[in-house]
């Protein structure tokens, strides 16, 4: 394998997507815009109580409207969601209903108006239970207890609670420090909000459930739905091959697949359910909440010697994914301990949404430090620098990192030294504020699978189980088999998503798709590139070690002039087939991760609140960069959803109705054109010995640093500390004014 | 947001659903869209309830489709389901997210808050009729260049919100660009790089 950059053909270079044909022609056909012959419509009715047992569902009215074919709730389709709760046994449909936004039943109709026009018709007669929003409250001993084992979210293995980890001592670490510092930082529910709302389109043919999905993992969802249903796995195809973004919240199967099967199985029609945009915002989940309470202990020159994590994570009235939180991540501890409490409560669903334990936790540890540095009067860049991870968990080594250059660099860029100043000294009502925050997230390799077919005339088709979620993981996947096959990109194919196809691929979510599919991809081509030396051995009559593929020709290492096209050297063979399924090995005493370091200048206006970015430099090591075009994207993309969290998104719950009060883009106050900065990005690329081609991940990391960077900045250009998200206008003409 | 937005408060389906004919008169009045044929077509409406059918003539993309639809069905519905134009998106299907914008008479609208009864005798332009045979529109292929989509499924709607705006202005600034694709959110936040494909799309042509 080529050891820098200048050795790849085709990897580090600025590649158009793949399929970007098609998605600037409207002809990409994502999961909603396909029609299967006599396909039905479906809604979802939703609860309208935060907590209630449901005495009856009377759908008598609803049946006699023209064009229902099939009404479903707990009553008749008690379908298990394995992966939907991993503290209590969750359904489809549960009863009791735990929040405003429990799914009560599901109607499938001629069309979609119709199936709409139904839900009003159905009756449902609650018995109210006592209900609890907040997450401390929810561990006070007489609250309403949403589970039989209370509120405390304590699952099995990984999702056992509370979340504790330590290393070191950090008693004896609180004693080597010169300063104790304590505070608690603040963050809300913010919906992942991604364009495309939840579909799923679901026929049974002969006892054959296919189930066209909009999700991150179609082999994943094929699991989950053939364990809930009980199903053999040859009795399930999941396909998807196009996808409207999901950011984390599309991965595995989830209700809306199953609604959509069992109403197709009633009917005994295809159905196409599809979300509404307010379903999605409330029906699904979104990132958690939390109460972050630091404590840690510092050196005069800024040194960290112990932290202390105590944290309550909201994880709403199910627990799907692990409400954890990692901003601690980035900095050399040596002493440590956290206890993390994931809560349920009786609000939406939380779990996984980009970086699903990061920007939270980055922003209140980030903040943290930043406030320790002014109270001792360090320069925050000195602070980050000094405090930076070193090794992970105060002993493993990292297997590449670049987090110093990343600082170093990104400091450069923007003009660090020359541009900071003391905290709120600008004269006049607009302020200048520059800020900065460490991020990243781990990066690890695994099981992934491939195929590789060599066609006759040269040409290759690649075979993977990956989504596409607008990482461009389909065209990564192309050009790592690329550079592996030495067949040029245009010649390359790629079939993608769909389990009766395509091989094995862990999902695209926590940025695994290069590290655990990438890996495959190259064995599957060494494998195929064998076969066809073999071949050309023959007929070119030297030994098949001698023989090397690129550009599509097959020639002598020692004697380039001595060649011969792909073409002529496959076309009696019929087909030639490289496979491969690869897991490879990670040493135990090792630990991954790409690091990054951001920086923004804002300029806050202290009259109004408002906060304008006028410059953003975003310094990431990904250890190699495979294309660097969609890499850039990723990158500029999640600091943008980093903006939003940061000054605008929180999912509001009244606190009377327990009714989330803006599901919509609207009042969710998503960031447009309008807020979005040029963002500068720089890679710090480096060759990680455990990537493919020496990359390691890109998708999720951008987002973690964002949030935690605009607060720093707003406090350099205010001297007041935020410590609560979203930093709306009003909270900071408030802090200002104090 | 300007224009956009107002057009999106007034004639959002959820709206129109909820209310009488009067109101919708009125809505459509305020938007200043309606002509003679549309009101025509808007009476029936008022007559009937929201499932009557009233045939409607659409042009779209330079062909004109005579389609029954249902009072209810919005422009972006009859587009995707009767027209198999897919590459219209529905984001929201509530006037916000912008991915169901098309070009009615030169002007970028969403299209899922007009409903197609309005639709009478106007000239349609979708993302599907952008390409002239196989030859990409410049702005298709500056999305391409510059990796104008992520996910994609904003991207018809930012490039016809780019193409109104280059219409009606061919050298706009970067400022114009933001704002004229204002109404268009991409929640994978690849706003960069939709700008800067208009305004390179701006550049090539002259």
């Amino acid at each position: 394998m080529a050891e820098s950059s200048k050795d790849f053909s085709i990897v580090g270079k600025k590649t158009p997507r793949i399929d970007a044909y098609e998605r600037v022609t409207g002809q990409a056909q994502y999961t909603g815009d396909l029609q299967l012959p006599g396909m039905l419509y479906a809604r979802v009715l939703r609860s309208s109580v935060p907590h209630a047992k449901i005495l009856s569902i009377d759908t008598s009215k609803a049946e006699k409207l023209p064009g229902i074919k099939a009404i479903i709730h707990h009553g008749n389709a008690q379908v298990p969601w394995s992966s939907g709760g991993l503290t209590h046994r969750r359904y489809i449909f549960n009863n009791p209903v735990r929040y405003v936004g429990d799914p009560v039943a599901a109607v499938a109709a001629t069309d979609r108006h119709i199936a709409e026009d139904a839900l009003k018709l159905i009756e449902v007669k609650y018995e109210k239970i006592p209900h609890v929003l907040d997450a401390s409250e929810a561990l006070k001993p007489d609250a309403p207890k949403i589970t039989p084992n209370g509120n405390l979210s304590v699952g099995k293995g990984p999702f056992s609670a509370p979340i504790e980890e330590s290393w070191g001592d950090v008693e004896q670490g609180f004693k080597e420090a010169d300063n104790i510092f304590e505070d608690t930082y603040i963050t809300k529910h913010v919906n992942n909000a991604q364009i495309e709302r939840r579909v799923s389109i679901a026929r049974w043919d002969a006892g054959k459930l296919t189930v066209y999905a909009s999700t991150q993992g179609v082999s994943n969802a094929r699991t989950d739905i053939a364990k809930d249903f009980g199903l053999p796995l040859s009795k399930v195809r999941v396909v998807c091959k196009y996808m409207g973004g999901g950011f984390g919240n599309k991965n595995q199967a989830q209700d809306y697949d199953y609604m959509a099967a069992m109403l197709a199985k009633v009917a005994g029609q295809a159905v196409k359910l599809e979300f509404t945009r307010e379903d999605d915002f409330i029906g699904m989940h979104g990132r958690w909440s939390s109460e972050q309470h630091y404590k840690a202990g510092v050196k005069n020159d800024g040194t960290i010697t112990a932290v202390t994590l105590d944290a309550v994570t909201n994880m709403g009235a199910y627990r799907k994914q692990s409400g954890n939180l990692s901003g601690t991540d980035f900095y050399n501890i040596p002493n440590f301990k956290k206890v993390i409490k994931p809560v349920h409560t009786n609000t939406v669903v939380a779990a996984n949404y980009r970086a699903p334990a990061y920007p939270q936790s980055v922003f209140g540890f980030a903040s943290f430090l930043d406030q320790i540095a002014f109270e001792l009067g360090v320069n925050p860049l000195d602070m980050f620098l000094r405090n930076r991870a070193q090794k992970s968990k105060g002993k493993l080594a990292y297997t590449s990192n670049e987090l110093e250059q990343c600082i170093i660099q990104g400091a450069n860029r923007i003009g660090w030294r020359e541009k900071w100043h003391k905290p709120g000294e600008t004269a006049g009502p607009k302020k200048h504020g520059i800020g900065m925050a460490l991020g990243g997230y781990p990066f690890r390799p695994g099981l992934g699978a491939a195929t590789i077919r060599i066609n006759p005339d040269g040409t290759a088709h690649v075979l993977v189980g990956v989504t596409d979620i607008g990482t461009g993981a389909k065209s990564t996947m192309a050009i790592i088999a690329s550079e592996a096959l030495g067949i040029p990109l245009n010649q390359i194919q790629l079939t993608n998503g769909d389990t009766d196809v395509t091989p094995y691929s862990v999902g695209e979510s926590g940025s695994r798709t290069t590290a655990f599919t990438g890996p495959a991809v190259v064995a599957a081509a060494d494998d195929v590139r064998k076969q066809i030396f073999n071949l050309a051995a023959e007929q070119l009559k030297v030994n098949a070690e001698d023989l090397d593929l690129q550009k599509g020709e097959v020639f002598v290492k020692n004697h380039p002039a001595q060649k011969r096209a792909l073409s002529q050297v496959v076309e009696r063979a019929g087909e030639l087939i490289g496979r491969a399924t690869t897991n490879p090995n990670f040493p135990k005493e090792m630990d991954g991760k790409c690091f990054s370091a951001h920086f923004a200048e804002v300029e806050v206006d202290t009259w109004t609140g408002h906060v304008r970015i006028t410059r953003y430099v975003a310094a990431h090591d990904s250890g190699t960069i495979l294309n660097r075009l969609t890499a850039e994207s990723q990158i500029k993309g999640g600091v943008v959803q980093g903006i939003g969290m940061a000054f605008s998104e929180e999912l509001i719950i009244d606190k009377v109705t327990a009714i989330p009060i803006n599901p919509n883009y609207r009042d969710a106050k998503v960031p447009t054109h309008l807020e979005a900065p040029e963002i500068e990005v720089i890679f710090v690329e480096n060759y990680d010995p455990y990537g493919v081609y020496g990359g390691k991940v890109v998708g999720e990391p951008p987002i973690t640093a964002a949030v935690a960077t605009i607060a720093n900045a707003i406090f350099n250009a205010t001297g007041k500390r935020l410590k609560e998200l979203p930093m709306t206008p009003d909270k900071i003409v408030r802090a200002v004014q104090v | 947001m300007g224009e956009k937005s107002q057009d999106a408060k007034f004639s959002r389906r959820a709206f129109l659903k909820g209310v009488g004919g009067g109101a919708i008169g009125t809505a459509v009045v305020s938007t200043g869209l309606i002509n003679a044929d549309v009101a025509k077509a808007y009476v029936s409406e008022s007559a009937g309830g929201a499932r009557d059918k009233s045939a409607v003539a659409l042009k779209v993309n330079g062909k004109t489709y005579r389609v029954e639809v249902e009072h209810r069905q919005t422009l972006a519905e009859v587009l995707r389901d009767e027209l198999g134009l897919t590459g219209t998106k529905i984001g929201c299907d509530r006037g916000e997210c912008g991915a169901c914008t098309v070009i009615i008479e030169g002007r970028n609208m969403y299209s899922c808050s007009q409903l197609a009864v309005w639709m009478q005798g106007k000239e349609i332009l979708t993302v599907e009729g952008l390409a002239k045979g196989d030859k990409l529109d410049p702005l298709q292929e500056a999305f391409i260049e510059h990796d104008g989509p992520q996910c994609g499924f904003c991207t018809s709607g930012q490039i016809m919100s780019g193409k109104a705006l280059l219409l009606k202005n061919p050298k706009p600034t970067e400022a114009q660009v933001r704002r004229g694709l204002s109404g268009n959110l991409c929640r994978c936040g690849n706003y960069n790089r939709e700008v800067a494909a208009v305004l390179a799309a701006a550049s090539k042509t002259s």
